[in-house]
């Protein structure tokens, strides 16, 4: 036989074999979320809940408690992502287009960003919110994420900026666009994978901070999911189901934005929308 | 990507051509390295500049760098216990860090876990971005499963391993044990030949969608062409692979590679949590080390953790330089 | 770019990097002053209240009730922020660090804030009728040179857990009271085979220091005594061996007792009924009462080396008051709700410890369950707490003891290392 014959069955196999090993840990939280927390560390352990139950997920669901943690990281992530995105544009395109002056430093500082463990950085996130009088506000939660999330938008977006020829632009300019319009009407449509790449990769960064808003979030319902569903296990009570029905949960609304806007990721735009 | 390289004015590429870095260095992943021609469009004035990066700067300015600053601060402090501050130490948390009998292991427990966990994650993204650029029946789904792991959160991900790894309670012993892989119960976690090479094994799974996707967001730039190109050229499949898709992958490899370094890095949650149950620093990276001493150790001093944390920055910029010279001096080579 | 280019590329991003940070330097390097977050004035108009999180269904609940109550009978605006205990000491670190430390903070440890002299005492936020009523054991290690500043919030006691079942089928009659007794015993349940362990040990970071402590206050050792360290006495040495030998020697404890964890090691072996013994305490009853029904358990004090009495190791968390100008009243009024009988009870009740107060324990002693341990709780032994060495030895002990029981370990080396550390002031 040869490969082209196997190949309709080969690949889907094959990648059936894929998903099952990335998938096989939290196969092992999902069946977790469905048997009593009690069941969860027994020994010897079993693949499959001797109770199976869907407590959990009432319980959780019907919390107010994770309601408003739900809505807080959503609100959060949502509005960090968009600050990034709309800063990283303009940035990219125009450190991707032009020369000036410390454009290489700008674009090395951006990075730098990200080499700053948060761990020792909270000390003194705190303390300029707290100058600011704004701590336990979302305003400093989603800064501090857009701030500390730049760098991947950034550099992703200068990639594809900068690779785009510069006929395209030249022709946009002799159409009597501005250099804003020429980058809103032309380039900007070019790059799309791009930024839903920086798009998603922002909002999952958001999605799961931890230590920024455990710092910075005083009251519960300012709390992130992240930070909220600690209260799950403590060193005196565990609740495993409940933590683990909150984390595939809380890893929906990640899969359902990957899904909306996955085909522009890697597919591509298609070659007749390019004018 | 972005277009074909048939199908719009002024095609970008004549022929396969090595990726060379953008204008000013700064490679892209997905960025589709195939031209030739510059393109930049000449010099901009900085105040020009300033606008432009202005909402960036801005945020960088106003918000990172005076933690940064405070980090600086607080590593010439000294402190109580407490945190309160009682003067200034000089540089006693410099020497303090550097003569601290843990740092030795420290440093090699971090190489260890930085260098396996990116190269692991590079090799096996690449095979797994290429095998996700083929189409293929139920493709969709496969890019679901391989986001999960990302889409997770760390902190959760880390608390569920050690349930997995666990020697009494772990779900892995037994399944490995049923399918005759292994013999005799492993303490993943509590033997400390084991404890690390768990702790990759999590940090490589995380870490793949990830790059996983920024390499295929990469894969999608080459134009079909250049491979029928390569293929007409009589190339066999990993001669292509090799000599023509490798070159092109080249920035969004290189961008992949320098943030899981400082991602895998300054990765906490999964050192932290896999090594809970084990005394001392046996298997602690930079990171750990850095939060034991502020407050999990006879130390508790955050003076004597910033130190650590600055060093922990300055290693961070050292390896990524040296990665970036080292890359280029290989393009020079060619 | 060639080499010159790669040259200047980087010198231009020092220089930009260098740049920014100089000019942060000058727009933010100074230090925040001495914050009031109360809203000025002379008596403060709200007060801040950081809770550890024991349990999640109870103490936001508990919590929440009271700022209500709070708030209704003063008028004073209560912000509670409840941290985990994985991050409490973290996040109170950055409150001090910054100046802003909140006007009640729940922890473990109190000495070193009194030490720096950043707490109230009794004597300035305490009703006298809410002193007396506190249990002299715990107004006794809530004291610092001779000022009461650590306020218990609730309390606990351990003791020995056996599994009824496994004892049976091992032919144990009762639980033993002496070590020689216990290893019998340990030995017996471990004999059973099919995974069953004859001690659940863990020697772990999270609590070594309460395992080791129950076993060495029961040889009778101590960490202190009159003043002193006598951290690597003779006594704790014999005890730290033992506890050694339980699973190099005599091998009736689960693998690796040094890297296991209480919560997610020693306590689900004990859930599971794999274990024949375990030292407990409330929470944990709480869970086989309610999660676990089909292990059927019993409980008994502790066994001691030669057959004397047993020591209880309790332990108690502390509720302490940081002086800022303003708040001195509104914390006198915190500490004088708390105390009162249907707040604080209610809450240790809900949570599973024991009572911190005289009345708490007459109220409790209806708890058939409970009386092991009201029994012993005006006896308690704790560990030094009162002394802010503790606090940093404390921590020693977490990350060395579970080296000193590894096959390869030193039991008297790790001691003899950890009394350096104590005598240098922790």
């Amino acid at each position: 036989m040869s490969w082209r014959q196997i190949r309709p069955v080969a690949l889907p196999i094959f990648g059936l074999l894929v998903a099952v090993v990335f998938l096989a840990p939290y196969i092992v939280m999902l069946l977790d979320s469905l048997r009593p927390g009690s069941e969860a560390l027994a020994s010897p352990p079993t693949f499959l809940p001797q109770h199976w139950q869907l407590d959990a997920y009432g319980e959780i669901l019907g919390d107010s408690r994770f309601q408003n943690w739900l809505k807080t990281s959503l609100l959060v992530s949502l509005a960090s992502t968009a600050i990034v995105i709309l800063v990283a544009i303009p940035a990219a395109y125009f450190s991707a287009r032009f020369k000036f002056p410390g454009k290489t430093a700008f674009l090395f500082l951006v990075l730098v960003t990200q080499m700053f463990a948060p761990t020792s950085l909270v000390v003194g996130i705190y303390r300029e919110f707290f100058e600011l009088s704004m701590v336990n506000t979302y305003g400093a939660l989603i800064l501090t994420n857009s701030a500390f999330n730049l760098a991947f938008a950034v550099w992703i977006l200068h990639g594809f900026f900068a690779a785009l020829p510069r006929e395209l632009e030249e022709a946009a300019e002799l159409d009597g666009n501005g250099r804003l319009g020429t980058m809103l009407r032309v380039m900007l449509p070019l790059t799309l994978p791009g930024v839903v790449t920086a798009t998603i990769f922002t909002f999952i960064a958001v999605w799961n901070e931890y230590v920024v808003a455990l710092t910075l979030m005083q009251d519960d319902d300012k709390k992130p999911l992240t930070v909220g569903i600690s209260s799950y296990v403590t060193g005196y009570d565990q609740n495993w189901d409940q933590l683990f029905a909150a984390s595939i949960v809380a890893i929906v609304p990640v899969v359902v934005l990957f899904a909306v806007i996955e085909k522009h990721l890697v597919g591509g735009l298609t070659a007749g929308s390019v004018k | 990507m972005a277009f074909r390289a048939d199908s719009k004015p002024g095609a970008v590429t004549d022929s396969p051509a090595p990726a060379s870095s953008n204008g000013g260095g700064a490679p892209g992943a997905g960025a589709p390295a195939t031209k030739i021609r510059k393109t930049t469009r000449g010099r901009a004035p900085w105040w020009v500049a300033l606008i432009w990066l202005g909402p960036a700067l801005a945020l960088i300015f106003g918000v990172v760098i005076y933690p940064a600053i405070e980090l600086v601060r607080a590593s010439t402090g000294d402190y109580s216990i407490t945190g309160l501050r009682r003067g200034s130490a000089g540089v006693d948390n410099y020497s303090h860090v550097l003569s601290h009998p843990a740092l030795g292991t420290v440093l090699l427990n971090t190489l260890i876990w930085v260098a396996a966990v990116v190269l692991i994650t590079i090799v096996l993204s690449l095979g797994l971005a290429q095998f996700l650029s083929k189409e293929f029946f139920g493709r969709r789904v496969v890019r679901w499963a391989v986001l999960v792991p990302w889409a997770a959160s760390l902190v959760i991900t880390a608390r569920l391993f050690t349930l997995i790894f666990d020697y009494y309670h772990g779900i892995l012993n037994v399944f490995l044990t049923s399918i005759n892989v292994i013999d005799e119960p492993i303490d993943w976690l509590g033997n400390d030949t084991w404890t690390m090479p768990s702790m990759i094994l999590v940090g490589v799974l995380v870490s793949i969608p990830f790059t996983a996707y920024v390499l295929l967001a990469g894969l999608n730039s080459i134009p079909d062409d250049v491979h029928e190109a390569a293929r007409i050229d009589g190339a066999s499949a990993w001669q292509a692979y090799r000599q023509v898709t490798f070159p092109l992958l080249r920035p969004a490899l290189l961008v992949s590679a320098v943030l899981n370094m400082i991602y895998v890095f300054n990765s906490f949650p999964i050192v932290w949590t896999l090594n809970d149950r084990n005394p001392g620093y046996t298997h602690d990276t930079t990171i750990t080390f850095m939060y034991k001493l502020a407050f999990k150790s006879a130390d508790r001093d955050v003076g004597a953790s910033a130190a650590a944390g600055v060093f922990n920055v300055l290693l961070i910029l050292v390896a990524v330089v040296l990665y970036l010279r080292l890359v280029k001096w290989r393009e020079e080579e060619s | 770019m060639g080499a010159t280019g790669r040259t200047r590329w980087i010198a231009r991003l020092a220089g930009a990097t260098a740049l920014a940070l100089g000019l942060a330097a000058c727009s933010g390097g100074t230090g925040a002053s001495d914050a009031d977050n109360s809203g000025g004035g002379d008596s403060a108009k709200e007060i801040k209240v950081v809770i550890a999180e024991y349990s999640k269904d109870h103490t936001a609940t508990f919590w929440n009730a009271f700022k209500k109550t709070y708030e209704d009978k003063t008028g004073v605006k209560l912000n509670l922020q409840i941290i985990s205990w994985n991050d409490i000491d973290q996040q109170a670190s950055t409150m001090v660090q910054n100046g802003n430390p909140p006007d009640i903070l729940n922890l473990n440890a109190y000495a070193s804030y009194a030490k720096d002299g950043l707490l109230y005492n009794s004597d300035e936020v305490l009703t006298d009728a809410v002193k007396s009523d506190l249990i002299d054991a715990f107004v006794k290690s809530g004291t610092y040179n001779g000022k009461f500043y650590g306020m218990p919030d609730l309390s606990s006691a351990r003791a020995l857990f056996y599994n009824k079942d496994l004892f049976a089928k091992a032919g144990i009659a009762a639980p033993p009271k002496t070590w020689d007794e216990f290893v019998t015993d340990a030995k017996k349940v471990q004999a059973l085979g099919g995974g069953n362990i004859g001690y659940a040990q863990p020697l772990g970071p999270e609590e070594a220091q309460a395992e080791y402590s129950i076993w060495l206050f029961n040889n009778g050792g101590d960490w202190k005594s009159d003043g002193k360290w006598t951290i690597n006495s003779a006594k704790n040495v014999e005890t730290l061996q033992f506890l050694k030998d339980l699973s190099v020697k005599d091998k009736v404890t689960q693998n690796n007792p040094g890297k296991t964890n209480r919560t997610d090691g020693a306590f689900p072996l004990f859930t599971s009924g794999k274990a024949g013994m375990i030292v407990g305490f409330g929470p944990l009853q709480g869970d086989l009462d309610t999660k676990f029904k089909n292990v059927k358990y019993g409980i008994a004090p502790m066994p001691t080396k030669d057959g004397s009495a047993p020591q209880t190791y309790g332990v108690t968390d502390y509720l302490m008051s940081f002086k800022k100008k303003g708040n001195q009243d509104a914390i006198k009024k915190f500490y004088e709700l708390y105390y009162a009988k249907d707040q604080v009870n209610t809450w240790i009740k809900s949570e599973g410890f024991l009572p911190v107060t005289k009345s708490g324990l007459e109220e409790f002693s209806s708890e058939a369950s409970l009386k092991v341990y009201l029994d012993t709780l005006p006896n308690i032994h704790l560990t030094p707490t009162d002394d802010p060495a503790w606090d940093k030895i404390k921590l020693a002990v977490q990350q060395n003891l579970g080296t000193a029981v590894s096959p390869s370990g030193d039991p008297k080396k790790v001691l003899d290392d950890l009394q350096k550390t104590a005598e240098n002031g922790g």
